[in-house]
C-alpha cells in the first residue's frame, strides 16, 4: 500500500518522539508487569530474537506469547485484521474502501464473531473449547498490555508514518485473522473462472480434453486409505453432520447451471483478483510435506521435513516461539506461529511432528438466487419468497467519512456481487450471487491446534484434529514411537443435486452442500508399507479409490512425482538428504517434455545455428533450475511457446482465456495427439506433433532475444531474484539471484515473491535436534538486527551440502537447562521476567 | 525576569529543550524558546536564543540518537522513500533547523508577550499612580509620569 512519507505530519521529525528513536535497540534483561499474569514467566529470546517462553499454566504462555507478537509484529497484526475486517480504510484512506467492501461482503468478521459466541456458549460444557477461549483471552491480554505500555521508541515506525495510534484488540479481532488464513487458503472462487472459460470455449469435448478436474500423471498424496472407527467418529470434522452413504443423498444433477453474462463474470473474476491478498494469490499457494519412517531413514526413527508456500512478506507471516509448561497437561512445542494468534502451526514438541500443505480442494460454491420480480431484496426458496438478511456494513475511512455499504445475506450465504460497485450488464442490476464457503460461521480450527500441540502420540493427535474443519490440509505427521502419517483434515462437503462446478440456483433443500464427509472417512495414511507418505497439493486420492467426490483443481503435481521419485529411490534418508530434497530444483516438465523437443529438433535437420547452440545447452542441461546456467532461461521461454503453439485453439477463441495447464500438455505430447498439434490457423496444412515443436523453439527463441537484449547473456539469476517487500511496500528484503522455480524449491515467476516461508526438517531420533529457517526476521522493525538475520539463513545456499541454511530450533525443557547449555553466551541475547 | 547575559539564557533555553523534547510534544519548543526570552531584552536576541537554543538542544539529541538508536539509518530510509538515496544526514539537518525555528518563534513571541504585559502592567501602575497624585493634588497643575 502506498504512503506518503510525511502523512503523519511534521511531528515525525523530531528527534524524540518522532521517527529517529525507532532504531533504538533492545534493552538488556527486562522485567516487565503483565497484569493478570498468576506467577512469572520467564521469556529466554535466542540470537536470533526467538522467544522460549517458559511459564507454570497455559494461560501465563499465551499471554506472553501474544505480547512478544505485539511487540515484535505489531504493525502485521493491525494490517492482516484491518484487511480482513474491512477496516483498512480507517488507517489508510478512502482510496482502499474497494477492498473493504469485498472483506465486508464475505463477512470474514462476521463468521468470526459466530466463532466466538460459539466458544463462549460452549467453554462450560466442553474443557477443550475452554481451553481454546483461554488461550485467545490471554493472547488479547498480552497483545493490549503491550500497546498500554507503548512509548516513543516502540511505536512501529509505520503507525508514525500512518500517525495512526493501536487501539485495544478483542478475541474477534483475533479470530478474523484466523478467519483471513483460512480464506487465504481455501476461499478460491473456481465458480465464476471455470463458467467463462466453458462458456469462451463453448465446445465440450475441447473443454472436457483442454480443461478435466483431474491432472493426468498425478501422483496422489493418499494411496493406501485408512479409515477410523465410525462408531467413534460418526460426524464431520468440528462437529458436522455427515453421511456415509453420499449416493444416497446425491440426487442426479437437477438444478440448471445458470449462466452468468459473460461481462458480469469477468467484472467479478476481476473485482476478486484485484482485492489486496495479504497470504497471497490462491493459485500459487501450495507447500510441501513428507515423511521416512524407520524402515527408510539412516537414524532407524521417522524423519519429517515440511515447507508450506506463501507469499514471502517483510515482516514474515510466521513468528518462531517455544513454549513451556510443564506437568501432566503441559505443553512443550516449538515451531511457527500466526502473529495473533495462540497456537504454534508447523513444528514440534516433545514426541512428535508435524506441517501443513493446502489440499486445493474447491469448498466454495455460488448460488444463484431468484429475486422476487417485484421486491429485489426478497429471493424464492422453498416455494415461498423469503427476504435476505441486511447487514450493516458501512466503512470508516481514515478522513472521517463513512461510506453507507450493505450486505445481503440468503440461506445460502453473503451475496458476492455485493462488493461490485457497478456493472454494464443491463439484467441483473440487483445482487444474486450467493456465496457457500466452507469457512463461513462456525469454525473449529483453534480447538484442534490446543489439541494437537499437547498430543503426545498418533491417537490423541488424530482425536484432537477431528476439530479441524477449515481450511482442509494435509497433514504429515512423525513421532517418537515410530509412527508416520499424512492426514487429510477438514471438513468436504457433499454436494446433492450439483456438481459444484458452476454457478447453480438452489430452490429448496436438496440442493446444496447438504452434509459432509465423516472424519472417519477422511482420507489418511498411517505407516504404509512404502516407508513415505508426501504431499505438494496434488490430488488428495485418486477418484477411483474413493466413495466421495473431492473437487479439485488441484496442483498440477509435478512437485508430488518429484517427492514420490526422491524418496522412492533413497532407501536410507538422512537429515541432511532431507534438507537437500527442500533445496531441490530439478524441474520435472523440462524432463518430461525436452526429450521430445530434442529428438524432433534432431530428426527435423535443421541447420540454424542460433537455436542448434540452445538445443546443445538444453541437451547436456540437467534439468536443475540454477541462476548461473542458461538453460533455465531458454526452457521457461520454451514452455511458453510450446504453450502458445499448441492451444492455437484457445488462443484465438479469447486472448484472455487460459492456455491449458502442464500436465495436458504433456499428456499431448506424449500420446502424439494430432488434433491439438495441427495448427487450426493454417489451412492446408496439418503440422505434426514434431513441427509444432521445433516452431516452438524458433518462437521463443525470438523472444528471448528481444526481451533479454540488454542483459549480457542469458543466465538465469539475472532476472530471476527474490524480493521480498515490506507489508506497506516501505522497503524490502533480497534483490539478489534465486534457485528454482517449478521445483520443489519453489520460486515462481521472474522476481520471486512466493516460496517456502518457513523450513522445518524434524528428528524424531533426537528431537531436540530439529532445524527451521524463515525467510525474515522476528522482528518487524526494519531496523532491528532480527530483521532479516533469518532471511540470511534462508537464503544462503551451499553449494558443497547443497542445502539452504537452519537454525537449530533450541528445545530445552526448562530455562536454567538452557542457560546451562550456553557455554559461551552465544546462543542466549537477554530475558524478559513477565511479572503479574 | 532579571537580564541575565546572552550565554546563560542560551544554556537555559538548551536545558529546557532537552527537557521538554523528552516529553515527544514538537510543540513544546516553543515554550522553550519562550521561557529563554524571558532573561534577554531585545526581540533581536530573543530569537538567537529560542533558534540557537533548541537547534543546539536537538543537536545534541540527534548525536545521541545516531550514537546509540542508529539514527542516521532511520534517516537514510527515510529520505529513500521520497526518493533520494543516502542523504540521511540532510534530514537530521533540516529536523535541527525546523526546531530551531521553532525556537526561534518561541522566543520573539515570549518576547513580544512579555513586553506587552509588561505594557499593561506599568500602564495600570501609571493611571493608579496619576490618579493617586491627582487625588492628592490642586486639580490644577501639571501631570508628572
Amino acid at each position: 500500500m502506498p504512503l506518503g512519507p510525511l502523512t503523519g505530519g511534521l511531528g515525525i521529525i523530531q528527534p524524540i518522539g518522532g521517527i529517529f528513536d525507532n532504531g533504538t535497540p533492545d534493552p538488556g534483561d527486562q522485567t516487565i508487569s503483565l497484569p493478570g499474569l498468576g506467577a512469572n514467566v520467564e521469556v529466554i529470546i535466542d540470537h536470533l530474537g526467538i522467544p522460549h517462553i517458559y511459564a507454570a499454566t497455559a494461560k501465563d504462555a499465551f499471554m506472553a506469547l501474544g505480547y512478544m507478537h505485539a511487540k515484535d509484529r505489531l504493525f502485521q497484526i493491525t494490517m492482516q485484521t484491518f484487511v480482513a475486517a474491512g477496516r483498512i480504510s480507517e488507517i489508510v484512506g478512502a482510496y482502499a474502501a474497494s477492498s473493504d467492501r469485498f472483506y465486508r461482503t464475505i463477512g470474514l468478521a462476521r463468521s468470526a464473531q459466530e466463532t466466538l459466541d460459539w466458544l463462549i456458549a460452549n467453554a462450560d460444557s466442553n474443557p477443550d473449547v475452554a481451553a481454546s477461549l483461554e488461550a485467545l483471552d490471554a493472547e488479547v491480554d498480552g497483545i493490549n498490555a503491550f500497546i498500554h505500555s507503548l512509548t516513543s521508541a516502540t511505536l512501529p515506525i509505520e503507525f508514525k508514518i500512518l500517525k495512526y495510534t493501536p487501539q485495544e484488540w478483542s478475541a474477534v479481532d483475533l479470530l478474523t485473522g484466523a478467519k483471513m488464513l483460512g480464506w487465504g487458503l481455501s476461499g478460491g472462487v473456481y465458480d465464476f473462472q471455470r463458467q467463462w472459460i466453458r462458456a469462451t470455449v463453448d465446445n465440450d469435448t475441447m473443454y472436457n480434453d483442454l480443461f478435466p478436474d483431474l491432472m493426468p500423471y498425478t501422483v496422489p498424496i493418499v494411496q493406501d486409505q485408512v479409515n477410523l472407527s465410525i462408531a467413534e467418529y460418526p460426524l464431520a470434522p468440528g462437529g458436522f453432520p455427515a453421511t456415509e452413504n453420499p449416493g444416497e443423498l446425491m440426487r442426479p444433477t437437477i438444478a440448471d447451471e445458470v449462466v452468468i453474462a459473460q461481462d458480469k463474470l469477468e467484472l467479478l473474476i476481476s473485482t476478486i483478483d484485484n482485492v489486496i491478498k495479504p497470504l497471497g494469490d490462491e493459485m500459487h499457494i501450495g507447500s510441501n510435506n513428507w515423511a521416512v519412517n524407520g524402515s527408510r531413514s539412516s537414524t532407524g526413527m521417522p524423519i519429517l521435513a515440511g515447507d508450506p508456500h506463501l507469499t514471502l512478506q517483510a515482516p514474515s507471516v510466521w513468528y518462531e516461539a517455544h513454549i513451556v509448561v510443564p506437568g501432566v497437561d503441559g505443553l512443550d512445542v516449538t515451531g511457527t506461529t500466526f502473529p495473533g494468534l495462540p497456537a504454534v502451526l508447523i513444528g514440534h514438541n516433545d514426541h512428535l511432528a508435524y506441517s501443513f500443505t493446502n489440499v486445493g480442494a474447491d469448498v466454495l460454491d455460488i448460488f444463484v438466487e431468484q429475486l422476487n420480480p417485484s421486491n429485489s431484496s426478497e429471493y424464492m426458496y422453498n416455494g415461498t419468497y423469503h427476504a435476505f438478511v441486511v447487514h450493516d456494513e458501512s466503512i470508516y475511512t481514515r478522513e472521517g467519512n463513512i461510506i453507507p455499504f450493505f450486505v445481503k445475506e440468503s440461506v445460502h450465504g453473503p451475496l458476492i456481487d455485493s462488493a461490485e460497485e457497478s456493472y454494464d450488464s443491463d439484467e441483473e442490476s440487483e445482487a444474486n450471487l450467493a456465496m457457500t464457503w466452507t469457512g463461513s460461521g462456525v469454525t473449529h480450527e483453534l480447538i484442534a491446534a490446543g489439541k494437537f500441540m499437547k498430543a503426545d502420540n498418533l491417537t490423541q493427535f488424530i482425536d484432537g484434529m477431528y476439530w479441524w474443519d477449515s481450511p482442509p490440509q494435509n497433514c504429515v505427521y512423525g513421532d517418537d514411537s515410530g509412527n508416520i502419517a499424512m492426514l487429510v483434515v477438514g471438513r468436504f462437503p457433499v454436494r446433492s443435486g450439483y456438481t459444484g462446478e458452476y454457478p447453480v440456483t438452489s430452490l429448496n433443500d436438496s440442493v446444496g452442500m447438504v452434509s459432509n464427509i465423516p472424519y472417519a472417512y477422511n482420507p489418511r495414511e498411517i505407516n504404509p508399507a512404502r516407508g513415505f507418505v508426501q504431499s505438494a497439493n496434488q490430488r488428495t486420492i485418486a477418484p477411483s479409490q474413493y466413495g466421495y467426490t473431492i473437487l479439485g483443481p488441484q496442483d498440477n503435481g509435478y512437485r508430488g512425482r518429484r517427492i514420490f521419485y526422491l524418496l522412492q529411490n533413497d532407501s536410507s534418508v538422512t537429515v541432511a538428504d532431507m534438507k537437500r530434497f527442500q533445496a531441490d530444483v530439478v524441474e520435472v516438465r523440462a524432463e518430461v517434455i525436452l526429450p521430445y523437443l530434442i529428438s524432433a529438433w534432431d530428426d527435423a535437420g535443421n541447420s540454424n545455428t542460433t537455436i542448434a547452440d540452445a538445443v546443445d545447452l538444453l541437451r547436456s542441461w540437467e534439468y536443475d533450475m540454477e541462476p548461473e546456467l542458461e538453460a533455465p532461461t531458454i526452457w521457461l521461454y520454451l514452455l511458453d511457446a510450446i504453450h502458445y503453439e499448441t492451444f492455437d485453439e484457445l488462443r484465438t477463441l479469447d486472448p484472455l482465456l487460459p492456455l491449458s495447464r502442464t500436465p495436458i500438455l504433456e499428456k499431448l505430447i506424449t500420446e502424439n495427439n494430432s488434433y491439438y498439434f495441427d495448427d487450426h490457423t493454417t489451412t492446408g496444412t496439418t503440422e505434426t506433433r514434431d513441427d509444432v515443436l521445433v516452431r516452438s523453439l524458433f518462437t521463443a527463441l525470438d523472444k528471448l532475444a528481444r526481451e533479454w537484449a540488454d542483459e549480457p547473456d542469458y543466465k538465469y539469476g539475472n532476472r530471476h531474484i527474490v524480493y521480498i517487500e515490506h507489508l506497506a511496500g516501505l522497503t524490502y528484503i533480497g534483490g539478489g539471484p534465486h534457485r528454482g522455480g517449478n521445483t520443489l524449491n519453489v520460486a515462481p515467476g521472474w522476481t520471486v515473491t512466493h516460496g517456502p516461508s518457513t523450513r522445518l526438517v524434524a528428528d524424531l531420533s533426537n528431537i531436540g535436534m530439529s532445524y527451521m529457517a524463515y525467510p525474515g526476521g522476528q522482528s518487524g522493525n526494519m531496523f532491528s538486527p532480527h530483521w532479516d538475520d533469518n532471511f540470511n539463513l534462508w537464503y544462503a545456499f551451499d553449494p558443497v551440502t547443497k542445502y539452504y541454511g537452519y537454525h537449530i530450533l533450541y528445545f530445552y525443557a526448562t530455562a536454567a537447562a538452557f542457560r546451562t547449555a550456553d557455554t559461551d553466551d552465544t546462543l542466549i541475547e537477554r530475558t524478559i521476567i513477565f511479572a503479574p | 525576569m532579571p537580564s541575565l547575559g546572552f550565554l546563560p539564557a542560551l544554556i537555559i533555553t538548551i536545558v529546557f529543550g532537552i527537557v521538554f523534547q523528552l516529553t515527544g510534544d514538537w510543540k513544546m519548543m516553543l515554550i522553550a524558546g519562550a521561557l529563554g526570552a524571558l532573561f534577554v531584552r531585545r526581540i533581536r536576541k530573543a530569537f538567537l536564543v529560542g533558534f540557537l537554543g533548541v537547534g543546539i538542544a536537538w543537536g545534541l539529541l540527534f548525536v545521541y540518537l545516531v550514537l546509540t538508536a542508529q539514527a542516521m539509518d532511520v534517516a537514510n530510509f527515510f529520505i529513500a522513500l521520497l526518493g533520494l538515496e543516502g542523504l540521511g544526514a540532510v534530514v537530521i539537518i533540516i529536523s535541527v533547523l525546523i526546531g530551531a525555528l521553532l525556537g526561534g518563534f518561541g522566543g520573539i513571541l515570549g518576547r513580544a508577550l512579555y513586553e506587552l504585559i509588561d505594557e499593561i502592567i506599568s500602564s495600570r501602575r501609571g493611571e493608579a499612580a496619576q490618579s493617586s497624585a491627582a487625588a492628592s493634588k490642586s486639580p490644577e497643575g501639571p501631570s508628572k509620569e
